[in-house]
Parts: C-alpha cells; structure tokens; sequence
C-alpha cells in the first residue's frame, strides 16, 4: 500500500519528462562563471577549504582507525579480481541491486549517484576557479555540451533527491526506521541546494553579483558536506565501493577460526574478534533497511532485526573500540541494565542481544538484499560461534541437538540402526564404487519419515532414468545444524568424519535430496578437505526433464528454498521438473526474495518461536496463489509446510510433495529398470 | 571443596554387540562413550562448583588407553584435573576380568590419595548395570554414602550436605548427611552441558596422570554364561484375589523357576 502510494506521488514518467524539458531549456542558454576573484576571496576560500577538510578528517580518522586496527580476516584474498571488479562495476557503478530490489527509490538514488560522478570534474573546476586556475573553457563545443551535460544531471539529481525526501518524510516507509532522521533531512536539502546553485549559473548573466553570490553558495554548500559525512550513514559515500570491492567472496562465507597459538579464537565474542571486513561493513550500513524488509524474523514479531545488526556492531566500535574485551552480546556484559538509560557503558538492550542472535534462520535475505555489501551472515554466525564454542549459550534443545550429533551422529538423536533398517527395507543399493552417483540421504532422508519418503520417490526416479546410485553404508550428519549455530567442535568432527568416510568409499560424485547438505559437503567441508562433486537432485533431474513424465496435475506452486536459491543460485532447474508435473505457480516473493520456511539455522530443532510462525506466513502466502499443491525441493520446507498447512488450512489442506515425489507420481512400477526393487 | 567424580568408559548405546567366543563375555566393537549416568555425576559435580564458586573436579577412570578420550571429555566439560588407572585392553588384570570389589579396591586407591570431600559416581553402568562400585567404593573408603542422588545442596566448607534422592513412583527422599561422603548419582537430574571448542583447547593444558593398575585379585563370583536373551512369547496373566494370585505365583516360582 506504501508502495502504490509512492508510485501516486513519484512516477517514473516525471523523470523522463523533466529531463526533455531541462535539456530543452539548457540548449539555449550558456553557463556563465564569474571570472574575478579578489585576493581576500581567495584566501576565504583556501581557509574554508582547510578547515572543511580539516573537520572531515578529524571525524574520519577514529573510524579509520577502528576499522584498520580491528583483527585481520582469516583466509582472506583478493583473488579472484575479476569477479570483483565486475561487482564493483555492476553494483557500484550501474547501481544494479539498489534499482533490481527497491526499483524506484533505486532507481532515484541511481539517478542521485550518477549525477554525482557527472559532477566530479565540474566540482573540482569550481573551486580551482575560486583560485583563478579554472581549467575548464565554457566556450567552444567541449565545453558547452559537458556543462550542459551536467545541467541535466542537476536536475535529475534535484527532482530524484526531492522524491526521495518526501518518502522519507511523508511517506516514511517502515523498514527506514521509527524515527525520523533529521541529518537524512539535512543531506536532502545540501544537496538539492548544491543542485540549485549550480543551475542558477545558467540564467545569469557573467560577471553579475548575483552569480558570484550563487557560486559563494554552492561552494560553502559543498564545504559544508564534507565534514559533516563521516559520523553519519552519508560514510557509505566514501567506504561503501570498497566495501562492495572487498567483500568476502562467498555467500555466507563463514571464515575459519584462527590457529594461532597465542589466541584464542572461538568466533565474535568481543571487540577484539571483530575483524576490518565486518568493522568496514557495519560503517557503510545506510541503514536502508532492505535486509529489515526481507527477513523472515523481523516481519513476524521477532526481536532479530538484521539492521541493527550491523549497527549494533557500529555501536560497539563506537563505544569500546575493536580492541575491547568486553562481550559484543548484551547479555554477556555484566552489569546490563536495560534501554532506558542506553550510554557508552550502556548500550541499549537492542544492540546485539543474544535472543537476536539465535533468532536468524540463515536464510540470507538480508545479505542478499544489502546495496552496500554488508555480509550479515558471516557477522550473525561469529556471533552463535561465540556464545556456543564458550558454552554461554544455555539452550534445552540446543543442548540436545549437539549432545545428539555427538553420540547418535544424527540431529534428530536416533539410533544408526534406523537407517540401516530403512536401506534394507526400501531395499537401495549400497554403494560400493562401482555405482555413478552416491545417494546421500541426509537427516532427514535416513530418519524422518517424510524425508525417507522423497528418498525412496528419488531412488525410483533414478532408477527409472537407468542411472545407477548406492547409499553409504554408514552416514553420519554433515552438520550443517551445527555450523548454523555456531558450534565449530561438533562441526569439525563431523565434516572430517563425513570426508574421510567419502574417501575411503572411493565417491566421486554425490547427489542429495536436501540443499542443506548439498551446502555444507560443498562449501563449508571445504575448510576441513576435499569433498567430491555433489549436486541438489533438482540439478540432477533437470538435466534428464525430457526423460520424465509429463503430468497434468494441476497448478502447483513452487516454493525456492533459501540453501538452494539464494544460497546455490538453482532457480530455473527445480521448476524444469515441476513444469513437468503440472502447471508452475509462483508465489508473490520467489526466486532470490522467496520467503524462508522457517527451518533453517538449526532453528528446525530448537524450541517454539515468539511472533507468528514462520512457516505460518510463509504457508499462507503459498495457499494464496489458489494451488492445491506446494512443490518443495527441500525436506525441511516439506515438513515445515506440511505442519503449517494443517494448522492453517486443517479442513482443505493442500498436497506439499517434493519435486521427486511429484515426479514418481506417474513412474509406473514396470517403468522401475531394476530387479527386486520394491514394488507398491 | 574437593569433588572426586568416578566414570566409566562403556560401550556406545547403539554399537552392535555380540557375544564374545568363549560364551562368558562380550565384543562390543569400537565405539565408546562415557556412561551416562556417570556423565550426569559429572554434570552435578561441576554445577556444585559453580554454585559454590570455588573448588576442585578431579574425574577418575579405570580402564585400557581408549578410556583416555573419555577423560578429555570430562576435561573438556570443566573437570580440572584427571586420573587415569590404566588396565590392559583384554586379558589378565582388564576391567573384564575384575568383579566388582576388584575394581572398587582400585578407585579406592587412587581416591584415598586425593582425600576429597565428595565422590560421586554413576548409579550403574550402561553395559553391566551392576550398580554397586559406588556402594561398595563407599564402604572401602569408610564414607557414608546415598544412591539414586538427583541433586545435591552444599555450602562451602560446611560439614554436612543435603541431598534428594528418588523413589519409585514420583516419590524423593531429601537425606542430609555429614562430609566427606559418596554418592551415586541417577540420570536426568541435571541437564547435562555440551562439550564445547574452548573446553576442548583449555583441557589440553590441564593434567592428566597415569599409574597402572595393580595385579587383579581372583573374582569372588563367576560368570557362568552370557547369552542375548531370546524372544519368548509366554504371558500368563495371574487372576484372583492379591493373597490368590500371591500364592499362585509362589508357586510358579518354586516349581519353574527353581527358587
């Protein structure tokens, strides 16, 4: 509703016309710059610049210094630069994420950021003017069409920055924030003025007092800007292109624990463990709130706010500094009272408290969303890694989960048996590598009876496509639960169990049914060795669509799960097999903004969540779209959804199948290649 | 307050078990873990030092070089100090071939010579169930001793604790007795913690000794035959009066079980 209000007061049409009309009305007139400059006026200047220079530099300098002298990153490289660079151009330069994910205040800071490096020359012009050593000639061809040129761009700039203000102030979208930011207030109207100043050269004449008066006024407008950006979210002018530059390479790229013997790492939990990347980043935050909009928590009544996150971060370095042994969560600084007298020695409650911290289900929304390069999830998990590798975390099903991973190798804490017993009854081939793929079946596809479902439904796929599979023999947990929430020492065992159990099998190429392990045995092993090639059964299935069945079942909506879309990028090949089961719906947020199922994070196993459930919302949005079927490419969404459409459609629940399952709804029992595969 | 914590490294829950070749044993394969009830001795021991703010856990364990890992982890949780009574793997003087007073007389040795002011040890072990080390522990030491502890209330430096003990049918005793003492303690009195990577880095520096046991005493009882039991339907429920089906039982017992 905010958004159609907006569209009512700022359209994209407005722009385009201003712009016709200002290059119109620029083509006929010239800009004319005062040409004489007393020698007082010219030491004015030079002591206004000084001092303007001399403030901003004394407002960035602690900054500076707190990002330089926090700890370095872990296994941090530049390489490979390429991709850098083309992020850099793609997200810095053409604005790419700032318009794809908020397309008209993107597009209006777009505008705003353009006109600014339109400005660059001509800025630096101006005041070398004020010096009489203006380089820029305002006669001849070049130069009428770059001053004319950047005459249009003030007043795309003027008119953008405008709209911009007035969805602050009036619109006021709620991801901005409760409160009303005067300094943004501030901002808007330096620049609107600068934008103003500029073009008032156009209609007056040279040598006038008038122009000299205006080109005083642009001047001590620009002077003014400058220091008053570091100390304010108008930093991210100056760090945010590094910021973007530099980001860690992956997607929730979680770093290594350092090995040095003389400290102890065990992840964020105090100043000192705040390394430059996460420092750099918590001082770009626009605070926009673009990670607030999209996080699965913060919209259902959570006390987790991606946002104040990264600024609770801020905060910190603010107050204490990144060498300070004090605890970043609140709840593990002694002496804590609440936000009512927030100071340095006080922060307020809402600064990284530790009831945030467990709150994030990992889905990524947040880092995916963020403009400036804020990686949210490296910062979050530092956060578990700190309270759960000292034991400060005391959580009843947090406990059981890590106790159950340590001596059942398994999260749901069953005894190995019970897969043992499942592979013999579904009767699947062990493996013994003479097979193409290991089926890795996972927690949930060896325990949960839903899961053990899709793995069947899959191991008659492929049994149907002719391709040949073996499951381990024994299989423990990849520990991705474990990894979500922090705990390095169960996490460690676990990955180089599953490693050295790959490589004694001899495995060479994995498939899996849950994106969480697909995740971990290819990503996040890697910090413990090398895992053979392993791919989602989606990819896997997609590959062979012309060889599956074509169904007519109906409308099925797809549900992209965060470990598979945002996490691995696999959007088009799931709805490959759906499309091959029935007619594809998509819910109103999919693909990079699908909703989170509410599972991940190890959230799946901890206890009941404040606010609305997750997979409430979540389910409600999938029932919307009017399918009578949920397609899921992930166990955890198909319990998740399962559980949520029977609480919220309990009379006429819809299906939620797997897309295996969706798919071996029409693979006939004669169509199965392989002999003594259990028939139904 | 000096707490003394006695564990046993017993085969996993779920390892598969068979019987061993010569009918009286068992091979229990390679998988090891701590003995829960143990591993919940150990949890009251160290929440009894956090309450009271000070004091030493010195965990004990007799058994071969695996029974090592499991020491660690009791390290890891928060034990300060280990004691290890190394016994051979299989064979002469292994924990196999110890009864009960055997391995008591062991414990006993190694705790005589930390003079605690508390032993704790599991109510019984997850592979024999015996339940009587501890018992029998307490009278080598001449301690008092209270079994099926759940919890335990002490002040620092006082001399007598109190503690809740469980009954059958949701019944507790609270018992309270003078220090030095011994308990056994049940499982699910405490939440047991997780082991955690910064317990694991610090228990690396703390010490763990070794002494080797001495030679094993002959066994006061003998192991006729160690079968897994077979599965045999035969449910007869008895009917009548308590003092009828009473009589009626006697009977069974005496004519088909032998008593």
């Amino acid at each position: 509703m905010l958004r159609a209000c907006y569209r009512d007061c700022v359209r994209v049409e407005e722009y385009v016309v201003v712009a016709f009309a200002g290059v119109g009305a620029l083509a006929s007139v010239e800009l004319a710059e005062p040409l004489h400059f007393s020698v007082a006026e010219m030491a004015l200047l030079v002591v206004l610049c000084g001092a303007s220079l001399a403030i901003f530099l004394w407002r960035i300098w602690p900054i500076a210094g707190n990002v330089l002298r926090a700890k370095k990153d872990v296994g941090f490289s530049l390489a490979p630069v390429g991709r850098r660079v083309w992020e850099f151009f793609s997200e810095v330069l053409c604005q790419s994420k700032v318009i794809k994910q908020r397309p008209l205040p993107g597009l209006a800071h777009a505008l705003v950021f353009w006109g600014f490096l339109a400005f660059a020359v001509v800025t630096t012009n101006h005041v070398l003017t004020g010096l009489r050593l203006g380089v820029l000639q305002h006669t001849g061809i070049v130069g009428e069409v770059y001053f004319d040129f950047v005459g249009v761009w003030a007043l795309l700039v003027a008119v953008a920055i405008a709209g911009l203000f007035v969805r602050r102030f009036f619109v006021r979208p709620r991801w901005l924030g409760e409160h009303v930011s005067i300094e943004s207030g501030v901002i808007a109207g330096l620049i609107f003025l600068l934008m103003v100043s500029y073009l008032a050269a156009f209609t007056l004449p040279a040598d006038s007092a008038a122009l000299k008066a205006w080109w005083w006024v642009h001047t001590v407008t620009l002077l003014a800007f400058l220091p008053i950006i570091p100390g304010t979210k108008h930093l991210h002018l100056v760090l945010s292109p590094l910021t973007v530059f530099v980001k860690r390479a992956g997607f929730s790229d979680i770093p290594k624990l350092s090995e040095a013997e003389n400290e102890e790492d065990f992840g964020l939990l105090a100043g000192k463990d705040v390394t430059q990347l996460i420092a750099l980043q918590a001082y770009s935050c626009v605070e926009c709130g673009r990670c607030t909009e999209h996080c699965p928590a913060a919209n259902t009544g959570k006390v987790l706010n991606p946002k104040e996150i990264a600024l609770g971060v801020r905060g910190y370095l603010n107050a204490f500094g990144p060498a300070s042994e004090k605890p970043l969560l609140n709840e593990l600084r002694e002496g804590q009272e609440n936000a009512s007298n927030p100071s340095p020695d006080n922060p307020p409650a809402n600064w990284l408290s530790m009831e945030a911290a467990f709150e994030c289900t990992t889905c990524g929304a947040c880092e995916f969303q963020c403009p400036v390069g804020v990686q949210h999830l490296p910062i979050i998990v530092g956060l578990r890694r700190g309270a759960v590798n000292t034991g400060a975390w005391e959580d009843k099903y947090g406990t059981k989960l890590f106790l159950a991973l340590e001596k059942q190798g398994n999260a749901l804490g069953m005894s190995a048996m019970e897969r043992d017993k499942f592979v013999e009854r579904e009767q699947l081939p062990v493996f013994d590598g003479t097979q193409e793929y290991c089926l890795w079946l996972g927690c949930m596809g060896g325990y949960d009876p839903k899961g053990r479902e899709i793995v069947a439904d899959f191991a008659r796929v492929m049994r149907h496509l002719g391709t040949s599979f073996g499951v381990l023999k024994k299989e423990k947990c990849t520990g991705d639960p474990a990894r979500r929430l922090g705990n390095d020492l169960v996490f460690g065992s676990l990955a180089e169990q599953g490693l050295k159990n790959l490589a004694q099998n001899k495995v060479q190429k994995i498939v899996a049914i849950c994106p969480h392990c697909v995740r971990t045995i290819a990503t996040d092993w890697r910090e413990y060795g090398v895992a053979p090639e392993i791919e989602h059964h989606s990819e896997f299935m997609a590959r062979h669509a012309d060889r599956l069945p074509q169904q007519d079942g109906g409308a099925i909506v797809y549900h992209d799960p965060c470990y598979l879309g945002r996490y691995r990028d696999v959007y088009d090949e799931p709805r490959a097999v759906v499309k091959k089961s029935g007619e594809l719906v998509e819910a109103e947020r999919h693909r990079e903004r699908s909703f989170c199922c509410g599972a991940g994070g190890g959230l799946a196993f901890l206890g009941e969540e404040p606010g609305e459930r997750v997979s409430s919302v979540r389910a409600k949005e999938l029932l919307a779209t009017g399918a009578k079927t949920i397609g899921t490419a992930c166990p955890f969404c198909n319990t998740m959804f399962r559980d949520a459409t029977a609480a919220v459609a309990g009379d006429a629940p819809p299906l939620v199948l797997d897309i295996a399952q969706l798919t071996a709804r029409s693979i006939s029992n004669t169509d199965v290649k392989t002999e003594g595969a259990r028939i139904r | 307050m000096k707490i003394v914590v006695a564990v046993k490294q017993v085969p996993e829950r779920d390892a598969p078990v068979r019987v061993a070749a010569d009918g009286r044993g068992v091979d229990a394969g390679d998988a090891w873990t701590m003995n829960e009830p143990d591993a919940y001795a150990l949890e009251e021991a160290l929440q009894l030092k956090e309450r009271l703010g000070e004091g030493e856990v010195v965990v004990l364990s007799a058994g071969p070089e695996r029974a090592e890992s499991t020491l660690r982890e009791a390290l890891a949780k928060g034990a300060d100090r280990a004691l290890h009574i190394l016994t051979p793997e299989e064979g002469a003087g292994s924990l196999a071939e110890r009864d009960t007073l055997g391995v008591a007389q062991m414990l006993a040795e190694a705790v005589r010579g930390e003079s605690p002011d508390l032993v704790l040890t599991g109510l019984q072990s997850d592979d024999l169930g015996a339940g009587q080390t501890g018992v029998v522990l307490a009278e080598l030491l001449g301690l008092p001793h209270v079994t099926l502890v759940l919890s335990v209330e002490a002040q620092a430096g006082a001399k007598q604790i109190r503690v809740k003990r469980e009954l059958e049918d949701g019944w507790f005793q609270q018992i309270e007795l003078p220090v030095p003492a011994l308990l056994t303690i049940q499982s699910g009195g405490n939440r047991l913690r997780y082991a955690t990577l910064m317990g694991i880095k610090r228990a690396r520096s703390k010490e763990t000794k070794q002494v080797e046991a001495g030679p094993a005493a002959a066994r006061h009882d003998e192991i006729v035959r160690v079968a897994i039991p077979e599965r045999t339907r035969q449910t007869e429920i008895l009917t009548g009066a308590a003092d009828q089906i009473a009589a009626k039982l006697a009977e069974r017992l005496k004519a088909e079980v032998g008593i």
